[in-house]
């Protein structure tokens, strides 16, 4: 029988249905993370693409392939950027299983869903993030002869990344709350299972209370993490002073152009 | 005796951004062990000069011969050209996201494609040259404004060039700093590196260098050696600069 007062309910939901809870909210979690992910990827291969200098001496074959790819992945951004994720979470779920046949498991649907959607946004965060690295960065690697792709690999995307970093953790964390509308294609996530829970006792605010607490658990966790990430990135505050370590190279005996040809 | 031939031959280069001719018909040569300083007003199109040696901009004419070859020509392979001229900024550049020591190792590894034990010896090798040894481990932001330049100073020997473009190096720095810029540079030309120098420094640029190339308006003013131009300048303009500058 179902306990008269509210905590005794929420103990009896608990005990009751406490591993399907959290197998939804890991459920949540992955998708979220996954989606994240790969969102990011398809962030940053946009955002790289769409900064590619183009200059007067390249020629024609590559300008018209590269303003194609800029038009259709600017298509790509305002379209998922411009509707809402449920909305497209029963266009592309349906519509693919209407008209291609073709059905998207729940896992494959969710994650695809929830990436294309991340990817979107992210490409914009990532072009910004490439645009704030000041021209001097790309200089300097210029003067010492790294073309484009050593430059961006080693120079302009690891400062990129850094910079965005609060963006990506932002995203995660909406990933998080916005898989919930998944439930309208039946992905069993922490809202669908709740949803099954209050309904089936009529307990909707004690299983939602549940599913509050469980929502901002797997947030905050997760924005912490980020912010440790955040600062082991930056690396230490202070320095080692490496006298000892060098004095073996001692220097001052060689001249440039000696050491030059003794290459 | 072995004829000398130029590192650099910049012959007739011209550069306009958009209707505004910024530099107009420079000529002059660079040849091994050459310490040439650009001296000149602000705006006279000194640092454009040299971002054009560079190839950081494109000059619209003229010619730079480098190894018999006018590397403005389309085929040419820029970054490996690049490789060969280092170039030192006035605000550094050292790249945030790493170490000196990695800073001046990076150049070696990725585009001379040495082996890690070589590019580690190699930055070393100038970084104690330069003085910056002890501090591998820092971050540039770490630094002080003269310890990152000397870190820039390293990163571009590291590269091993056959000439070394300086833009303004001491400019951005306060008096103190720059004495110990200076005094880099003045080691590394009595070690007989080539050097094309934009400074405002007149002292060191009547004591260390064999050629002063004095700018007005986007020309060469007048060009020669540091007598020539700081005890007999003929040009009015030349004294009229140079007497603004050592009244200071």
């Amino acid at each position: 029988m179902l306990p008269p007062d509210f905590l005794g309910r929420l103990l009896f939901l608990l005990d009751r249905y406490g591993v399907s809870l959290l197998q939804g909210a890991g459920r949540t979690l992955i998708i979220a993370i996954i989606g994240t992910v790969i969102g990011c990827l398809i962030g940053f291969v946009v955002g790289i693409i769409q900064t590619i200098p183009v200059s007067k001496n390249d020629n024609m074959f590559k300008k018209i392939i590269l303003k194609i790819v800029r038009i259709i992945l600017a298509i790509y951004v305002e379209v998922f950027r411009g509707t809402p994720m449920m909305v497209q979470a029963m266009f592309i779920y349906y519509g693919s299983l209407q008209y291609l046949g073709v059905d998207m498991t729940m896992w494959a649907a969710a994650i695809f869903i929830v990436s294309i959607n991340t990817g979107a946004y992210m490409a914009e965060t990532v072009r910004g993030g490439i645009l704030s690295i000041d021209r001097g960065q790309t200089e300097g690697a210029a003067a010492i002869g790294m073309n484009h792709f050593t430059t961006m690999v080693y120079v302009v995307l690891p400062q990129a990344l850094r910079n965005i970093m609060p963006q990506i953790g932002n995203n995660l964390i909406i990933n998080i709350k916005d898989t919930c509308v998944l439930s309208v294609i039946s992905v069993v996530e922490l809202f669908f299972v709740s949803k099954g829970i209050a309904g089936a006792y009529y307990t909707y605010f004690e299983t939602f209370t549940l599913t509050m607490v469980i929502y901002l658990i797997m947030t905050v966790v997760c924005s912490r993490l980020l912010m440790l990430l955040e600062r082991k990135m930056d690396g230490p505050d202070t320095y080692d002073l490496a006298t000892t370590d060098t004095l073996a190279h001692t220097s001052g005996m060689m001249s440039y152009s000696a050491k030059k040809g003794g290459r | 005796m072995e004829e000398r031939k130029p590192i650099l031959e910049i012959k007739h280069l011209s550069k306009s951004f958009g209707k505004n001719l910024v530099l107009k018909d420079i000529d002059f040569e660079v040849y091994p062990g050459d310490i040439t300083c650009i001296i000149g007003a602000s705006g006279s199109g000194k640092s454009t000069l040299l971002r054009c040696i560079n190839l950081l901009e494109t000059p619209t004419g003229g010619e730079i011969i480098h190894d018999g070859q006018n590397v403005l020509e389309r085929h040419v392979n820029v970054p490996a050209y690049r490789a060969k001229v280092g170039m030192v900024f006035q605000s550094f550049n050292l790249f945030n996201n790493m170490t000196v020591l990695k800073n001046c190792m990076v150049g070696c590894e990725k585009v001379l494609k040495e082996s890690r034990e070589k590019a580690y010896e190699k930055a070393i090798f100038y970084l104690e040259k330069v003085g910056m040894a002890p501090y591998i481990n820092a971050k540039p932001k770490q630094l002080s404004g003269g310890q990152k330049q000397r870190v820039a100073i390293a990163r571009a020997l590291a590269m091993e060039p056959e000439v070394l473009l300086f833009d303004e190096p001491t400019s951005a720095l306060d008096p103190q700093m720059v004495g110990e810029v200076l005094e880099v540079m003045r080691s590394l030309a009595k070690e007989g590196l080539t050097m094309l120098i934009v400074t405002h420094e007149m002292a060191f640029a009547r004591d260390v260098t064999n050629q002063v190339v004095f700018m007005a308006d986007g020309v060469i003013c007048e060009q020669g050696t540091p007598e020539e131009i700081f005890v007999n300048p003929k040009k009015e303009q030349t004294r009229e600069f140079l007497s603004r500058f050592m009244n200071k």
